[in-house]
């Protein structure tokens, strides 16, 4: 039993960083009805952003995140502005297109910027951990899954509370609509986009700390994103948070019980058959 | 996001009015050219192969997500079937390559009707998300059925019997193959730009619930189309496993095969006639220079090609050199 609950625990965290993925995924599918095949790319910019500064400046990795989040969000801004507003009004398939040309590019300038050698980052709390009852906890971990909870709760005060979250919504449900209110979209889907490259750069480096970072881990993070946000239904970013849980709980437990080279499948399956089942997500309202 | 209503000047019909009686005139005498090609380029036999094989699988691939507009990021799956299926009857059942790459196709159609009966009644974006979750899956599975796969180690291929008394790895009679194969897919394109089964799918491209209206039955069609994509991808996949001699399920299996097939149709031009055959030859003879030239930046030039195709020549490239014809 307490195996079990350590493996769930183990799980918990782990999706919480998952959440952040799927819920930029699931803001940028909402407001700009783009697939974001380069997703997990911007996750591994993420990482690398942090390494640099990490190796460079010889920083704390938890005390860049904001820089690393502020160089996301700027990138993020600079691609939409220059890549996907010219091709806003294009058939969906430009922007699938357009997103895998994206990735690549990124991708390839992190290999030639910082070389084939995965790296991994060391730090003095790296392998340190602290025990409540007979549950052990990395500090590492723990440290990212507070800042998860804490981005989090941000997000959802922003989107729910604020003029900008608002306007998000809105031009997500209906961008003609939000435009006739006076909502520039043009400028919301910048900013959306933003937010999504800086969220996915964040948790790249929540990731960092137990991860080896290497440019092509890109495409699993992308398929990852998909699947949180395919459980949670697309453009849902509440559910984005549960589809994130679920994915590391269902991972976790794959790996511990069942055979961990199928773990992928479970996922994967799950996604399949929620895209099926229920297309709008476990946690969403049906929307035509 | 949905295209702009029919008009005159909307592609598709621009297409139609096009076609005219000589679009299979055309088609042989592309062919008719290529046929020269191992005369001329004796030197680069193995780039060839590549070409028109990877043309042949694209044109294939066209037929779902070009001429039907359902864009499947899972094609590698048929790749991988008409590989794996060949040559693990070779291997195991010593029965020859031509027979097991028919098995591959029958295997591979009865996938795609499971696939498509499942899954198209998800829409645009939905769709290819599916593709890529059933390809993965595939992937995994072939990855770690080691008893029947030979798992991650791959197989290789032992000398195979000469078909029609050709060997069947020597790069010329490859380099045929794949261009019977391409033509093969070419002839289904053309037939698709003028027959009634065609107009079926185009208008299921257009607008699903307008054709559906005119009495058109989508799901049925889309799965039809499916199949002979399946069935015609597989025959490269086949080819290209004979043509590798030694595969392994990641490799075979892979996204970044089924986003290649899917890229080189879009940077040609979809539901075209030669728009995958101008974008496997930009793509893959393209990564060849640019990996003499700028090695190990290939893959950097390779995105940049698409993003610069995605601004300046939405259509693919295959229109721009039709719309300079025009001028």
């Amino acid at each position: 039993m307490v195996e079990f609950i350590q493996i769930v625990v183990n799980g918990i965290f782990t999706g919480g960083v998952y959440a952040i993925i799927g819920i930029g995924l699931s803001l940028i599918f909402g407001v700009m009805r783009i697939v974001n095949f380069a997703h997990g790319v911007f996750l591994v910019v993420g990482m690398f952003t942090t390494l640099f500064f990490f190796e460079r400046l010889h920083v704390d990795p938890f005390l860049v995140i904001p820089l690393v989040v502020l160089v996301g969000g700027l990138l993020g801004v600079i691609v939409e502005r220059s890549l996907l507003e010219p091709i806003a009004r294009a058939p969906e398939h430009a922007s699938i297109l357009m997103t895998v040309g994206i990735g690549l590019v990124l991708s390839n300038v992190l290999l030639f910027t910082f070389g084939d050698a995965p790296q991994i980052i060391n730090t003095r709390y790296s392998t340190s951990t602290w025990h409540l009852g007979p549950i052990t906890f990395s500090t590492a971990l723990t440290i990212s899954f507070f800042l998860t909870v804490v981005v989090i709760s941000g997000l959802a005060l922003l989107l729910g509370r604020t003029d900008l979250g608002r306007a998000i919504r809105a031009a997500a449900q209906n961008a003609d609509a939000a435009e006739l209110q006076g909502i520039n979209t043009r400028r919301v889907r910048s900013l959306v986009f933003g937010m999504g490259f800086a969220l996915a750069a964040l948790a790249g480096a929540l990731l960092l700390p137990q991860l080896f970072a290497h440019p092509s881990i890109g495409p699993t993070y992308t398929l990852k994103a998909f699947i949180v946000t395919v459980l949670g239904g697309m453009g849902n970013v509440a559910g984005a948070i549960g589809g994130g849980l679920l994915l590391g709980i269902t991972e976790s437990l794959g790996a511990a019980y069942v055979s961990s080279s199928y773990r992928d499948v479970f996922g994967l399956a799950a996604f399949l058959l929620v895209l099926l089942l229920r297309p709008a997500g476990l946690f969403g309202r049906s929307r035509t | 996001m949905p295209q702009t209503p029919l008009s005159v000047s909307h592609p598709a019909v621009r297409r139609g009015v096009n076609a005219g009686p000589w679009s299979l005139g055309w088609v042989l005498v592309v062919l008719a050219v290529l046929a020269f090609y191992p005369v001329v380029f004796r030197n680069f036999l193995t780039l060839g192969v590549t070409i028109v094989l990877f043309a042949g699988m694209a044109t294939a691939w066209d037929v779902l997500g070009g001429w039907t507009g359902q864009l499947s990021l899972g094609h590698a799956v048929f790749v991988g079937i008409g590989a794996y299926t060949m040559a693990l009857l070779v291997l195991r059942a010593g029965v020859a390559p031509w027979w097991g790459a028919m098995a591959g196709v029958g295997a591979s159609v009865v996938v795609a009707a499971m696939w498509g009966a499942v899954t198209f009644r998800l829409r645009g974006p939905y769709f290819a998300l599916a593709s890529i979750a059933v390809a993965e899956m595939t992937r995994i599975v072939a990855n770690n059925w080691a008893s029947l796969t030979g798992g991650a180690e791959g197989v290789s291929l032992p000398s195979l019997p000469r078909f029609l008394g050709l060997d069947l790895f020597s790069r010329r009679v490859e380099f045929y193959i794949a261009l019977v194969l391409l033509g093969l897919a070419v002839v289904a394109a053309s037939w698709l730009q003028r027959s009634r089964f065609g107009y079926h799918l185009q208008a299921i491209r257009e607008d699903e619930d307008a054709a559906m209206a005119v009495g058109i039955n989508p799901t049925r069609d889309k799965v039809l189309a499916f199949l002979a994509s399946a069935a015609l991808t597989s025959l490269g996949g086949s080819l290209y496993g004979i043509f590798l001699g030694f595969f392994e399920p990641r490799g075979m299996f892979s996204l970044d095969l089924s986003v290649q097939l899917a890229l080189m149709a879009y940077i040609g031009g979809v539901g075209t006639l030669f728009g995958p055959l101008v974008g496997a030859g930009l793509l893959v003879g393209g990564s060849e220079v640019l990996r003499i030239y700028f090695p190990g930046k290939s893959l950097f030039v390779y995105g940049l090609l698409i993003i610069l195709v995605v601004l300046f020549a939405p259509d693919g490239l295959g229109t721009v050199v039709r719309r300079v014809r025009r001028v």
